[in-house]
């Protein structure tokens, strides 16, 4: 006989209870696995990185594959190497007026919008009734856009306008707001501006809420007036946000061209006026069939757009974002 | 016991029969899907006829699907590219060459051809081919004419339309007047803001005078020849002297604000509506002005077409031929009475000789189509993209920043250049 039996499982058990036994340690079950700091994290987050895998970073991929061959959609797509990256910077006639007035609207839009945004955001903080007010400004922000291109063209009508009616009584001419190749761009910018102001207004006024009262009365017992108030410590103070609404309006005013599509039949007139690159880059693509040269448009929009952040995030830093 | 099995056993042999009869059934229906651009209201005459067509032959379904004229290049390209595209589509000519490029498109059986080419009038059947292949059934037509308020040339004291390239200038010189601002509140002569109003009229105006605007194997253009060159140079005078501007478009000839226009017949509908009662007395349509020479003009037209994916190719032309002949002794065929209720031509020659085309407005473009002055839109490579490009340079001479000259060789540079990329 042996000195030792076997247990339920086969295994055999010491004779004597002075014997030593180290077991194995328990086998981590599923729950507890997937329960681990290591796992959990990963398992939390997967849903969002599948999301962005399937729609961010496949497409990027497959548009920069597109980006290199000629593809109508309805055949296969044929090898071109880099030969749309090379006729989009040297050789056609239309790019760069596109990205002249992409600038022109992103950069008109930033230099309108966002102070006339910081300004109204400080008074109406210390209006009564800002939430009517804020409310009132967002209501574009709500609006269908082409309900708001309608509106506009209504009221830039050469003829029969508001406002030309109104330069009319005031004896003035009636400048061609959408109609002139030299105004319709401004005039988008002026639409664009009106639109974003109340989005715009919201995130100073949330910026405006984070200054401690503290800075302005230490600085009013100093003798800073009104003015010196705004300038010495709310400008400064917001920057953090003014670096948010900058670069968030700046990638929007790049890539935008709805209210262009909208406002002017698709055309981008008069005489491609108001044809931004996006809109470009719309036509290229769906009407004329070009996928591929489509796609090398949109990757050179994508440089110029990160080029620009990354030269905004660098000013910024340097100028005071990082010291507060 | 026995009796019980064999009632049992009936059934369920009767159970099986149903279930298998009625899956054979099912799968013997093929669907065909149609897509087009107009609306439920508009196709209703065709909605019914598919109805009827479904209870003449019960192993068809048809399922019609709308997509705005905007949006339809996009949808087939979305369908194709989904695996779910239409079995027939109805497609603008100028679409085809790229359509057809890709393969995209099915070619109709040669006895259909042979009905195609002997029931449609040339030019439509002309818009539906390309390089010599038909590539489906031609419908809408429409037609560029002069269009001219007999009013306000009356008033102005013109009694007649101008005839020569001369006349239209001096005549809308006449009536165009300024408000107080300096903007023109009363145009002679409108041109419009979306492409075919500045390059399906250049195409008009250079079929006026007898010469094509492409070269015959559609790889280069005649932009730069001496007609052309003249057309551009007039528009552009016209904007320069004060006869128009960007701000004065084709909407204004609706309203009563412009005198002088060139216009497809499509626009009948709306004038109509705008100047009710006074439209036969308002609204005149003459050929388009040339330099005295044989009448011209430009038409294009709309084709039913089969995708050459579908699984039912074969019952889908069947389909088109029945849609396109009249039926049970009706005088017009289903398509061509829903383009009669829509006020639209269509190149069916029976169809047209049964529609009412008698008035005044309608006979001049129907004049036009039958005696062939009426030539079909080049379908040229990348058609909308060259038309663009066109328009862009147009548009240079009507603002002042370029020379006829210039622009023409400009936009002939550039459009020969995506000509050269077909195969």
């Amino acid at each position: 006989m042996s000195d030792t039996s076997p247990d339920a499982t086969g295994r055999q058990l010491p004779a004597t209870p002075h014997e030593l036994i180290y077991p194995e340690p328990p086998r981590k079950t599923l729950g507890a696995l997937l329960g681990s700091q290591k796992i959990a994290p990963w398992l939390f987050l997967s849903p969002m990185l599948a999301f962005g895998a399937i729609f961010f970073i496949l497409p990027l991929i497959y548009a920069f594959y597109i980006s290199l061959t000629r593809w109508d959609s309805l055949s296969p797509p044929r090898w071109v190497g880099l030969d749309h990256y090379k006729y989009v910077l040297t050789m056609d006639p239309v790019f760069w007026k596109t990205l002249w007035n992409t600038m022109y609207f992103a950069a008109g839009s930033i230099g309108i919008g966002v102070p006339l945004a910081m300004v109204l955001a400080h008074a109406f903080t210390r209006s009564r009734g800002q939430t009517l007010w804020r409310s009132i400004y967002w209501l574009p922000m709500i609006t269908n856009v082409v309900a708001v291109a309608y509106i506009w063209k209504f009221v830039l009508d050469d003829r029969y306008g508001l406002l030309n009616r109104a330069l009319g009584v005031l004896g003035l001419g009636a400048p061609g707001w959408l109609t002139s190749p030299t105004l319709a761009l401004t005039s988008v910018v002026l639409i664009f501006v009106w639109m974003q102001l109340g989005h715009n207004m919201l995130l100073f006024s949330a910026g405006l809420a984070n200054i401690d009262e503290s800075c302005y009365e230490a600085a009013r017992l100093d003798g800073a007036n009104e003015r010196q108030l705004f300038t010495e410590i709310t400008i400064p103070l917001l920057m953090p946000t003014t670096l948010f609404v900058l670069i968030t309006n700046f990638i929007s005013g790049l890539s935008y061209f709805t209210l262009m599509l909208v406002l002017t039949d698709g055309n981008g007139g008069p005489l491609r006026s108001t044809t931004v690159t996006g809109l470009y880059m719309y036509q290229m693509a769906f009407s004329d069939l070009r996928m591929g040269r489509a796609s090398a448009v949109a990757y050179v929009l994508f440089a110029v757009i990160l080029v620009i952040t990354l030269i905004q995030l660098r000013v910024f830093r340097r100028g005071g974002v990082e010291a507060h | 016991m026995t009796r019980i099995l064999s009632k049992s056993s009936f059934a369920a042999v009767l159970a099986c029969t149903t279930a298998l009869t009625g899956m054979a059934s099912a799968q013997d229906v093929k669907t065909i899907k149609i897509a087009t651009h107009y609306n439920d209201a508009q196709m209703a005459p065709l909605l019914k006829c598919f109805d009827v067509y479904e209870s003449e032959h019960p192993d068809i379904k048809i399922e019609f699907q709308q997509a705005s004229y905007g949006d339809f290049l996009q949808t087939i390209l979305t369908s194709r590219v989904g695996g779910t595209s239409p079995d027939i589509y109805n497609i603008y000519s100028i679409w085809v060459p790229q359509l057809a490029a890709a393969g995209t498109l099915a070619e109709p059986p040669a006895d259909l051809q042979d009905w195609i080419k002997s029931s449609y009038g040339e030019g439509t059947v002309g818009a539906a081919t390309i390089n010599g292949t038909l590539w489906g059934i031609p419908t809408e037509l429409s037609v560029y004419q002069l269009l001219y308020n007999k009013k306000m040339l009356a008033e102005a004291g013109f009694d007649a339309p101008p005839a020569t390239w001369d006349e239209p200038k001096k005549i809308a010189a006449a009536i165009t007047t300024t408000n107080d601002q300096g903007v023109i509140d009363r145009a002679g002569y409108v041109y419009g803001p979306s492409v075919a109003n500045a390059v399906h009229v250049y195409y008009s105006q250079m079929y006026a005078d007898g010469t094509a605007p492409y070269s015959d194997d559609l790889r280069s253009t005649n932009f730069t020849s001496p007609e052309s060159i003249q057309i551009v140079k007039r528009q552009g005078e016209l904007f320069s002297e004060g006869i128009t501007s960007n701000t004065n478009i084709t909407d204004d000839f609706a309203a009563g604000t412009a005198a002088m226009m060139i216009a497809a017949n499509w626009n009948k509908a709306e004038l109509q509506q705008n100047f009710g009662d006074a439209f036969d007395s308002t609204v005149g349509v003459a050929p388009i002005p040339n330099n005295g020479g044989p009448a011209g003009t430009m038409l294009y037209s709309f084709l039913w077409a089969v995708d050459s994916t579908s699984q039912v190719k074969d019952e889908s032309w069947k389909l088109l031929r029945w849609l396109n002949e009249a039926q049970g002794g009706a005088s017009l065929s289903c398509t061509g009475q829903m383009l009669s209720d829509l006020g639209a031509l269509t190149g069916n020659l029976a169809d047209l000789s049964a529609m009412d085309t008698g008035d005044s407005f309608t006979a001049p473009f129907i004049a036009a189509t039958e005696s062939g002055a009426a030539k079909s839109q080049p379908n040229i490579w990348q058609a909308a993209e060259n038309d663009r490009t066109l328009r862009s340079y147009i548009e240079q001479v009507w603002a002042g920043n370029m020379t006829a000259e210039d622009a023409m060789a400009a936009a002939d540079a550039e459009v020969t250049s995506v000509l050269s990329e077909q195969q």
